[in-house]
């Protein structure tokens, strides 16, 4: 768009972009990450090559990735942002056919040694086609009813898909995720409101169609949803991730016992202990201390990724940036939500630490884009 | 010219404007860079609001963001400061809500009650050591496969049942496994703590729907099966159900039935035990029998009737011989048609049509008086009667019995045993059915008719619940005098009939015999009988029915085998009258006989 008008001459080029990047964002992420290497280490009860080993690979690999992703400049990112949403709605569709189910629901795509999966993949190329869209869009424009629908159907799409796997928690991140891009876009106030109380009424028609024959969750995301609302009705059924995971973070107190001294998570009390709730760990071992610490560090970074888009003159950079930053929070913020009993159990790992390849792999992308944001930002005139 | 002007409502700044493009002109500048400076400043302005408001809206979300945070931040502060401590699983899993009610006998002592116990099931993913824990259980439980279990606690399983039900014992010991993926759920389970006592009266219960912390006890035969229901209905407030049955009387008739089962090397018995007056049933008993706290399962082949789940004297429909000889006698004389001294003609061999019917052991009774054809149990006599009566009249009479119906008693087993009636009632049916052949009831029906007929004549219906006030009499079946004169056969037929063995001093027992021949593949087995005695006593005030069937019983002590029923099911019921009747509270007496008091005055 012509009022956007890049400073070119003043934006660094060919290696010297290196020095540019937004430095403090990549040792957040390295200090996260070391974290997270730390932990799988204890909980797998001292053995490097478990846990912390291939994670400890993927992370290297990842960098990689951030870094290549980061020197490309943002305008080829904005360009490709509709074929790569292109793309993983495409692989969305592949694991509805084809897709390996794993824990009760179908996420992986199996191509040889890689286990993709696209609802990851998604979460980030859906909030890179809404701010191109923004960018593109005239600023007039964006309230009007027809430019606000094309959004709507972008963000429907990859939910209907990624709640038909079924995988609540991440349809619920994508609707979150893109929601946030339309509202920093600036679309008006009215459409937010009429979404949370049809919103309210969804939740309404969900509980009251519960045991009919139109019911529209499945029996375990009811009895999730009691469990949350009530733990300790069920503390050998589903509330026993909650009710394990509270005494955990109860027993780490305000120092913790000390590292490889969890007893909770040792002694096997706890499931999926490596992946979603990897937090109880922390907080078991490390105590308030620990765990305060890891949400500042999360914290951080998303306070990073805001003042970087503050200074970035580039409307596609900043809501991309917003966008992930935003992704990014929910991610922890529901983690620890759930693992601490304010949210209702759905599988969100803990970002840049829990164990798992696919989502470590998109993010640290992610990450690369907002550098690349920040690198090749115009930089503000006088 | 500012750029906060460009607004929608007030007038725009016009891209073009003359003056300055005339000024510009005059200079020797280039208009179109008016227009282009106007052009930016005005997408500026643009810019600025966006940004202004994209501004704004991040404050909102940097707001929300740190509210989350906030939250997060403050619900670890509240969690680091608790004390850990376990959810008090036991108190919320205590009240289990399904209690079922008990059973008690007719004087409150329990039949059947619950016990709570553990259940044992495994979450694999929660095991330590599958290995170690597969060979423990199966060195606690022997019969456990190790391989198998295993297999389970390795495959893909989540969650799996070991045991429905152990002990505290076993308990104990799998606790000592210490794997933390074996666990114990609390639940309900059905005791009978006297065993096997009553087994097919009461049935059995098993688990309905379970889960790990309790299961539904639902009851699977007799009259668990039956009162299913009202014992789960929490309305009840836990009253148990009260049975006619008396646990004592019940526990004399099975061993006394057991022992005569083995002696007569039987290979099933029945024995009934009721009120006379009102149709309550004291005691039942069906042998093979079974332990209801270990049903055994259903066989899979053979015949339904082998296996000691089969209440004989209740699914049990067997030919019953001459014990129905009473019946044709009874409405007879209720008829008019004769009375106990009237002379029937009973030579034998009677012939009807291409039928020959002769008497036991080819005897010729000639003419005799009513009373001995039963005391000496002539087919031929009975038959004369028969014919007398006519077909319709003896079905009537049958059917007022409850003979041609299945018996209304509260198991769940009752509707479906239906007596085989003939489907033509022929003038040779009419014959064979008056001394009990080509119609087949269960010793249940046998009691009832037994005592609707001998307690005066009013009819009673079999019950097995105890009432406290006696129920309205029920319909008249024969007369008073009838029903006496009836009883003092019976009683001739102890004192010098077929049922001798039958006498008990003191509770002058009154009886009939039945001999009937097993069915076989063709026509009639030889050496296979069906023996039976159908009784009251005392016969001058009739308090209790009795009906004792033995299944192919054979009496060796004799030089030569005997089968029939004064030799076998006779003494059987005559010792349970001995042992249960002073139990019962019924008094001995001296029988008052005419030639006594000529004895008694010359004292």
């Amino acid at each position: 768009m012509s009022y956007l008008e890049y400073t070119v001459q003043r934006i660094p080029t060919g290696p010297r972009k290196i020095l540019y990047m937004n430095w403090p964002l990549v040792l957040l992420t390295l200090a996260v990450a070391a974290v997270g290497f730390v932990m799988l280490y204890s909980v797998s009860g001292g053995a490097f090559s478990t846990w912390a080993e291939p994670q400890m690979k993927r992370f290297a690999l990842g960098l990689g990735v951030m870094f290549g992703v980061a020197m490309v400049p943002i305008w080829f990112w904005r360009n490709v942002a509709g074929l790569a949403f292109a793309l993983s709605l495409v692989l969305l569709l592949f694991v509805e056919f084809f897709g390996v189910t794993g824990m009760g629901a179908q996420r992986w795509i199996a191509l040889g040694p890689i286990r993709l999966q696209p609802s990851e993949l998604t979460k980030i190329t859906l909030v890179m086609v809404l701010a191109a869209y923004y960018d593109w869009l005239d600023v007039r424009k964006v309230s009007h009813p027809l430019w606000v629908a094309v959004p709507l159907v972008l963000i429907l799409i990859p939910t209907a898909l990624v709640l038909k796997q079924p995988d609540l928690g991440t349809a619920l991140l994508l609707l979150a995720g893109g929601a946030v891009v339309m509202f920093l876009a600036g679309v008006h106030w009215a459409y937010f409101a009429a979404v949370a109380g049809a919103a309210g009424g969804l939740v309404g028609a969900v509980f009251a169609s519960r045991g009919t024959s139109w019911q529209l969750l499945k029996d375990y995301q009811y009895r999730r949803i009691d469990t949350f609302l009530d733990p300790s009705s069920d503390p050998l059924g589903a509330g026993y991730h909650i009710t394990q995971a509270k005494i955990a973070l109860g027993s780490g107190g305000w120092a913790g016992r000390g590292y490889m001294q969890g007893t909770q998570t040792r002694l096997n009390f706890l499931p999926e202990k490596h992946t979603d709730f990897i937090f109880t760990t922390l907080a078991e071992e490390f105590g308030f201390v620990g765990s305060f610490s890891l949400l500042l560090l999360y914290v951080l970074i998303v306070g990073f990724c805001i003042h970087s888009a503050l200074t970035n003159r580039d409307r596609f950079g900043a809501l991309l940036t917003l966008g992930i930053a935003a992704t990014f929070f929910l991610y922890f913020a529901v983690n620890m939500s759930m693992v601490m009993g304010l949210a209702p159990v759905v599988g969100v790992p803990l970002p840049l630490v829990s164990y798992g390849g696919s989502a470590m792999m998109v993010l640290m992308g992610a990450f690369g884009l907002v550098q690349s944001a920040h690198v090749h930002r115009p930089r503000s005139r006088g | 010219m500012k750029a906060g002007d460009v607004t929608q409502g007030t007038i725009r700044t016009p891209l073009r404007p003359l003056a300055r493009i005339l000024r510009a002109r005059e200079r020797g500048e280039n208009p179109d860079a008016i227009e282009r400076e106007n052009i930016r400043l005005r997408h500026e302005a643009m810019r600025d609001r966006a940004r202004q408001r994209a501004e704004g809206r991040l404050m909102v979300l940097a707001i929300f963001f740190t509210l989350a945070f906030m939250a997060v931040g403050g619900r670890m502060t509240i969690l680091a400061a608790s004390d850990p401590h376990e959810p008090e699983v036991s108190d919320r899993l205590a009240p289990i809500t399904a209690r079922r009610a008990d059973i008690v006998d007719r004087h409150g002592r329990v039949l059947a009650t619950n016990l709570v116990t553990h259940s044992l099931y495994a979450q694999p993913p929660l095991m330590t050591d599958p290995e170690r824990a597969a060979r423990e259980l199966a060195r606690i439980f022997p019969d456990l496969d190790e391989e198998r279990l295993l297999r389970r606690f390795t495959g893909r399983a989540k969650f799996l049942w070991i045991r429905r039900k152990i002990s505290p014992e076993q308990m104990q010991a799998v606790h000592d496994i210490g794997d933390p993926g074996l666990l114990f759920g609390p639940r309900e389970m059905r005791l009978y703590p006297n065993g096997r006592l009553a087994a097919h009266v009461l049935g059995g219960a098993g688990f309905g729907r379970e889960d790990v912390s309790s299961a539904e006890v639902v009851g699977v035969a007799g009259v668990e099966k039956a009162f299913d229901d009202y014992l789960r209905d929490p309305a009840n407030g836990g009253a148990p159900l009260r049975l006619s049955i008396d646990l004592p009387i019940q526990s004399v008739v099975e061993r006394v039935l057991e022992g005569g089962m083995r002696l007569m090397k039987a290979k099933g018995a029945a024995a009934v035990l009721m009120e006379a007056k009102t149709g309550e049933i004291v005691a039942m008993a069906s042998l093979p029998d079974f332990d209801p706290n270990a049903r055994p399962a259903p066989p899979v082949s053979g015949s339904p009737a082998d296996s000691p789940l089969f209440n004989r004297a209740v699914q049990g429909v067997y030919e019953l011989g001459s014990t129905f000889k009473l019946f044709t006698a009874a409405q007879a004389m209720e008829l008019g048609l004769a009375r106990p001294d009237t002379i029937i003609d009973a030579t034998a061999p009677l012939k009807w049509g291409k039928f020959t019917i002769g008497e036991f052991r080819n005897h010729n009774y000639g003419k005799i008086p009513l009373a001995d054809v039963i005391v000496k149990s002539s087919n031929v006599g009975t038959a004369r009667l028969a014919m007398e009566i006519g077909a319709d009249r003896q079905r009537v009479f049958l059917e007022r019995l409850g003979l041609l119906e299945s018996t209304p008693v509260e198991l769940v087993e009752a509707p479906g045993a239906r007596p085989l009636v003939p489907e033509r009632w022929s003038e040779i049916t009419t014959i064979t059915v008056s001394y009990g052949h080509g119609l087949a009831a269960s010793p249940l029906h046998l009691a009832a008719a037994y005592a609707s007929l001998l307690n005066g004549g009013r009819r009673v219906t079999p019950t097995l619940l105890h009432r406290d006030t006696p129920p309205e009499p029920g319909p008249r079946i024969v007369s008073e005098e009838v029903s006496a004169a009836a009883r003092a056969m019976l009683r001739d037929v102890v004192v010098r009939g077929t049922a001798q063995l039958a006498e008990v001093p003191g509770y002058a027992v009154a009886g009939k015999t039945g001999t009937a021949d097993k069915p076989s593949e063709r026509g009639y087995a030889e050496d296979k009988t069906i023996t039976t005695f159908a009784g009251v006593f005392p016969a001058h005030d009739p308090a209790y029915v009795i009906v004792v069937v033995l299944d192919e019983p054979v009496d060796t002590t004799g030089p030569e085998p005997r089968r029939t029923a004064g030799w076998t099911a006779v003494p059987v019921a005559a010792e349970i009258i001995r042992r249960a009747a002073p139990l019962l509270g019924v008094p001995p007496v001296i029988e008052p006989r005419p030639t006594d008091r000529l004895t008694l005055t010359s004292n």
